[in-house]
């Protein structure tokens, strides 16, 4: 008895010397000693990451992550998730950072530490080409299904603008909104702007109408966890200098701003 | 481990999960009943001798069989609407799981029927029974005994595939777990919440399994 009180305290002593030692290390020191960095980004989220036409990983926060890494002087390694899986992903320390069109919502931001925001997008409406649905108006009537992605900010943004449709919400990538509101399953699907436009691009020409009218004005930002305050800080000063000196917005005139990564993707 | 679970956020959503654990009791049951009428007419064909009457019965188990459900389960949802049929989530999942488990009750029925010895079936002619009547009196309530069990365990195994409903949008057990995991980043307690109400599901499906055995054995036969 006495030796297990002796072994449990000695245990209880060694945890507490553990924790009781300053933090030295931080997660960007992590990441210095063992020379890579881990990004957790979507498997298939045009434009910001996606597998392209040749099998090779692209896009706007493939092409960002990497020079992060190449400026922290490491080397990337990425890990696939749908789009619920990015977050306990990070959380659960699996990734360093989460890279995608994510929005920094105040929920969100109870659990990560969200950077600055890249870029500032809205979300849009589409519906199937040649159907009956002829504006945003339509699809605001009752009895009219609208697909969001499960956890989006188009989930939770679809009952303030449909607040009589039914709302169906699909879990993994955004194609799979394009489906169903292409398979008839959904009247009208509601997204992010840029991935709508960049995954409708994948279909027949004609397949949908994306309304023009944003229907929300929504920052986009990384994360990390509030663990990382050094790689947070660190981040923060890669998005200034980035956008300084002009790197940022080569990177999203190619990716988001525009079509023009299709020719090469 | 499960001490740092936060209860009170598993207690908030307790609604939704009730809400989640009746649809999946009522997409599992439907689908139950519906497997079993598809299992027993695809057995049914596949034993009688008729040739081209056991061609597409035959074709049906071994199609879903070698088949992933969740194949299966898109196919029908994005595939029916491009022949112009569009069917709420609910109806397809149903008929999906029945399909599914159709093709595996079939094939536990007919390891059943299979398994009544030949003599019986020779003695039950040589008294002058006709075909329905030696099924009727001899093989069936011998053979339903031996396969009560393993449709029982079909059942299970239909209950946790009613999950993957969860992908075409029906609100069942596995997507009431992931609001909590989605709405207030807790997956861990989303997780337990759904393991929680799969768990009673088959306890519930184990216990009739041990009364109706309990009720029929047969003695000398286990």
């Amino acid at each position: 008895m006495t030796n297990l009180n002796t072994l449990a305290s000695a245990a209880i002593i060694a945890s507490l010397a553990a924790v009781a030692t300053p933090a030295v290390a931080g997660t960007l020191d992590d990441i210095l000693a063992r020379g890579e960095l881990r990004v957790a980004v979507q498997t298939q989220g045009p434009p910001f990451s996606f597998m392209d036409k040749s099998g090779q990983r692209s896009g706007s926060a493939i092409e960002l992550t990497t020079l992060m890494a190449e400026e922290m002087g490491v080397k990337v390694v990425y890990l696939d998730f749908d789009w619920d899986g990015l977050l306990p992903a990070l959380m659960s320390g699996k990734a360093d950072m989460l890279a995608a069109d994510m929005t920094p919502t105040l929920a969100r931001a109870t659990k990560v530490a969200f950077t600055k925001p890249f870029m500032y997008v809205g979300a849009v409406a589409f519906v199937k080409q040649g159907g009956d649905i002829a504006s945003v108006e339509d699809c605001k009537k009752p009895g009219t299904t609208v697909a969001v992605l499960l956890g989006s900010t188009g989930e939770k943004l679809a009952p303030v603008v449909f607040p009589e449709a039914e709302i169906k919400s699909y879990k993994g990538g955004g194609t799979l909104l394009l489906d169903a509101v292409a398979s008839g399953q959904a009247n009208c699907g509601l997204n992010d702007s840029s991935a709508v436009k960049a995954q409708a691009a994948a279909y027949p020409e004609g397949t949908f109408t994306i309304f023009e009218e944003m229907l929300s004005k929504e920052p986009l930002a990384y994360a990390v966890r509030y663990d990382s305050m050094d790689l947070l800080a660190w981040s923060n000063l890669f998005i200034d200098t980035v956008s300084l000196d002009g790197r940022l917005d080569t990177n999203l005139d190619y990716w988001v701003n525009s079509d023009s990564w299709k020719a090469d993707h | 481990m499960l001490g740092g679970l936060n209860t009170r956020v598993m207690m908030e959503y307790l609604p939704e999960i009730w809400q989640g654990f009746l649809a999946t009791l009522f997409l599992s049951t439907a689908s139950f009943v519906g497997a079993m009428a598809l299992g027993v007419l695809a057995c049914a064909l596949t034993i009688q001798p008729l040739r081209w009457l056991r061609a597409p019965a035959v074709v049906y188990v071994d199609v879903i069989r070698a088949t992933p459900l969740l194949a299966q389960l898109y196919f029908l949802y994005f595939g029916l609407p491009r022949l112009g049929v569009v069917l709420p989530e609910m109806l397809i999942g149903i008929i999906v799981l029945s399909l599914n488990s159709g093709a595996y009750m079939a094939e536990i029925i007919r390891s059943g029927i299979l398994s009544i010895p030949r003599g019986q079936v020779e003695a039950g002619m040589s008294t002058g029974l006709g075909y329905m009547q030696r099924m009727r009196l001899i093989v069936l309530p011998q053979a339903l005994r031996t396969t009560v069990s393993p449709l029982i365990g079909q059942a299970i195994v239909l209950v946790k595939d009613s999950s993957l409903l969860s992908l075409i949008s029906v609100v069942e057990l596995t997507r009431a777990g992931q609001r909590i995991a989605i709405d207030r980043f807790m997956p861990v307690e989303g997780l337990v919440a759904t393991a929680l109400g799969y768990l009673v599901l088959y306890y519930l499906l184990k216990s009739a399994a041990g009364a109706w055995q309990a009720r029929n054995s047969i003695p000398g036969r286990g």
